[in-house]
């Protein structure tokens, strides 16, 4: 029998190797445990953990989830258990299932920012730290709070030294120029960046004249987002020299490799698994053999791959610099 | 087997041991949902707008207790997104495969693709999901139904059959022609010993007024405890909410919610908590169940969809 060309599927971020590029994202695959027995979470590349707060949070009052076209809108409010359960309960059980975990941390105020990382910065099991510059479902500390340039980069300056794991920025895309913010989180020490969170979004119910959600606004994802969220890591990619991990509506191996050859080192699977509990298993499967079939032997070729295409570059260039 | 195949096969047996061990901690439930693929076996009118719909699961698919849920997917090209929560109906095994029942109004741009499916046709289901009635609480049950909430009120009582218990079966709706099925009810109930009670608003048939005058009526003919389990609109829930706590029964009340995952993770489903129920999950702190400690919200995905009268805010509950 021929056996399938082998695929070197692993990824750098920062000093941590993913043994391939396909995470889950924050908020969408719970603390990992809820999945583990549908989903073998050593094969993937990664569980990037729901958001956790230094005080467990209760979360928004419904409704906090509304369907729209090709996609959802959720305002959840960042409902979290709070860094002492995540700490003694969740952070053991997924060192158990052997997942490589990016734990997610936000914060109102930088100073939340490093009460976190000082309690978790050194514990074992983590394998970096994804900080959630962007939730848009929160009152204070939220997508605009952080889309200060300037409170970015201080503020991880001042997270940097308290753990040797790497730094993940969690970019917005509800800014005027995203290369800004994912510039600046790059000055001030971030090891990578996500780009992107959800898009704010709204809906209303004309017939109750009440938003669909129980806040006017929450955040969309979902196959709606896609071609936005390309477009928006494109230009976080090129414009920094940190790995870039690719997010928005990816559902398909052809998603995860567009973010890649777009410039993402590895992507996160998120609404995708509300449908199908095991969409980044399967994500990873077509990514391998989309790979394998084109002969290309690693991954890490690909990263970037559109973005060398040197006319569209020199036209982006133009339309991006010139107005 | 290649080398491949056996190293996977390794990583699998690994990740199972792991995930068994993980799950091995105390105060987390086993997780037995899946998601199968399945095939439309029939689909028929039942009256009222409503649709019978029965799908074919895998032998392995674990078959839902009564008030349990699964997620329905459409496939590709879906007019919707998400799946949707629809509650089981009715179990039955057919040559070891699994066959589920749910009835269904077609009302919106899901529902009206899914009453398209012809037999033969497949779907995506994820399941058995939530927490099913408790039907093995000691007392008088008393099965309420409002409109379409009959469907799992009626699996119910098959359950208390087979394990030979009668019960009480109070059905209620605005006007005789949307008792869904009453005939079949009425037969299927006689067929273990049970007894119908039928309730309108209108006064069409049985009953003039609603459910809880109904129980009312009937509930000091039974021998205590009565224990309720009821499906049906919200409001008509926390009416029976509201009795069974003035009256020191017990009441299980199947809610429903909009989701996303329907399996806890996305936190999308919040019911509020009573204050009494607040206080108990504040107390037992770490030791409550993984994802359970949120002192205001309940999910009516994990937490529910059946829930204890006195643990929800009935005052809030929309």
């Amino acid at each position: 029998m021929k056996s399938e060309p082998r695929v070197d599927l692993a990824v750098r971020v920062g000093s941590l190797t993913l043994r391939n590029p396909i995470l889950t994202a924050s908020g969408t695959f719970g603390y990992g445990d809820e999945y583990a027995h549908v989903v073998d979470l050593s094969a993937i590349g990664g569980v990037v953990t729901k958001t956790v707060t230094v005080k467990p949070r209760a979360g928004n009052a419904p409704q906090r989830v509304a369907e729209t076209a090709a996609g959802m809108l959720n305002s959840i409010g960042l409902e979290n258990v709070g860094l002492e359960r995540f700490r003694d309960e969740k952070l053991p059980r997924l060192r158990a299932l052997e997942a490589t975990v990016i734990a997610s941390i936000g914060g109102e105020t930088p100073e939340e920012l490093e009460t976190l990382l000082r309690a978790l910065g050194r514990e074992p099991g983590v394998g970096a730290f994804e900080v959630n510059f962007s939730c848009p479902n929160v009152a204070a500390g939220g997508a605009r709070y952080w889309a200060d340039p300037t409170r970015l980069e201080r503020t991880l300056a001042q997270l940097k030294p308290l753990t040797d794991k790497p730094l993940i920025a969690k970019l917005s895309p509800d800014v005027t120029d995203i290369r800004d913010t994912a510039r600046a989180c790059e000055r001030g020490g971030a090891d990578a960046l996500t780009a992107v969170n959800t898009f704010v979004g709204m809906a209303i119910d004309l017939e109750r004249m009440h938003g669909k959600l129980g806040k006017a606004t929450g955040g969309l994802s979902g196959p709606a987002i896609k071609p936005l969220a390309l477009a928006r890591c494109w230009e976080a990619a090129a414009a920094v020299k940190i790995p870039v991990l690719g997010s928005g509506g990816i559902a398909s191996g052809r998603d995860a490799l567009e973010f890649i050859a777009a410039g993402a080192t590895a992507v996160q699977v998120g609404t995708a698994t509300f449908l199908e509990p095991e969409a980044c298993t399967r994500v990873l499967g077509e990514l391998r053999a989309w790979l394998a079939a084109n002969g290309i032997a690693r991954v890490t070729d690909l990263i970037g791959a559109f973005r060398a295409e040197p006319a569209q570059e020199a036209s982006a260039a133009r339309n991006g610099e010139g107005a | 087997l290649t080398t491949r195949e056996r190293a996977i096969g390794r990583a699998i047996r690994r990740a199972r041991v792991a995930s068994d061990a993980a799950a091995a901690a105390p105060a987390v439930a086993r997780r037995t949902w899946k998601q199968s693929r399945a095939r439309v076996v029939s689909q028929r009118e039942y009256g009222a707008g409503f649709r019978w719909l029965e799908l074919e699961l895998p032998a392995g698919f674990v078959a839902p207790v009564a008030g349990q849920f699964v997620q329905l997917l459409l496939d590709f090209p879906s007019p919707v997104l998400l799946p949707r929560p629809m509650s089981v109906a009715s179990t039955r095994r057919v040559r070891s495969k699994l066959r589920v029942g749910f009835l269904y109004a077609a009302v919106g741009a899901g529902t009206r693709a899914l009453a398209e499916l012809p037999p033969g046709a497949s779907v995506s289901v994820t399941g058995p999901l939530g927490r099913g009635y408790p039907l093995h609480e000691p007392g008088s049950p008393v099965l309420v139904a409002g409109g379409r909430g009959v469907a799992p009120l009626l699996m119910a009582a098959d359950e208390l059959a087979r394990s030979r218990r009668q019960c009480e079966f109070v059905f209620g709706a605005r006007t005789a022609g949307l008792l869904i099925g009453v005939a079949e009810a009425r037969a299927r109930l006689a067929r273990g010993g049970s007894r119908l009670h039928v309730a309108t608003d209108d006064g069409s048939r049985g009953f003039r007024g609603d459910v809880v005058g109904l129980l009312a009526k009937l509930a000091p003919k039974l021998e205590r405890p009565v224990v309720i389990h009821a499906c049906g609109p919200h409001g008509m829930l926390a009416a029976v909410a509201r009795w069974a706590m003035a009256n020191d029964a017990r009441a299980h009340l199947a809610m429903e919610s909009v989701m996303a995952c329907g399996t806890g993770v996305c936190r999308g489903c919040p019911l509020p908590r009573s204050s009494e129920a607040r206080a108990r999950v504040q107390a037992e702190g770490a030791a409550a169940a993984a994802l359970k400690g949120n002192p205001e919200w309940a999910m009516c995905c994990t937490d529910g969809p059946v829930f204890e009268a006195r643990e929800l805010d009935w005052e809030r509950v929309s």
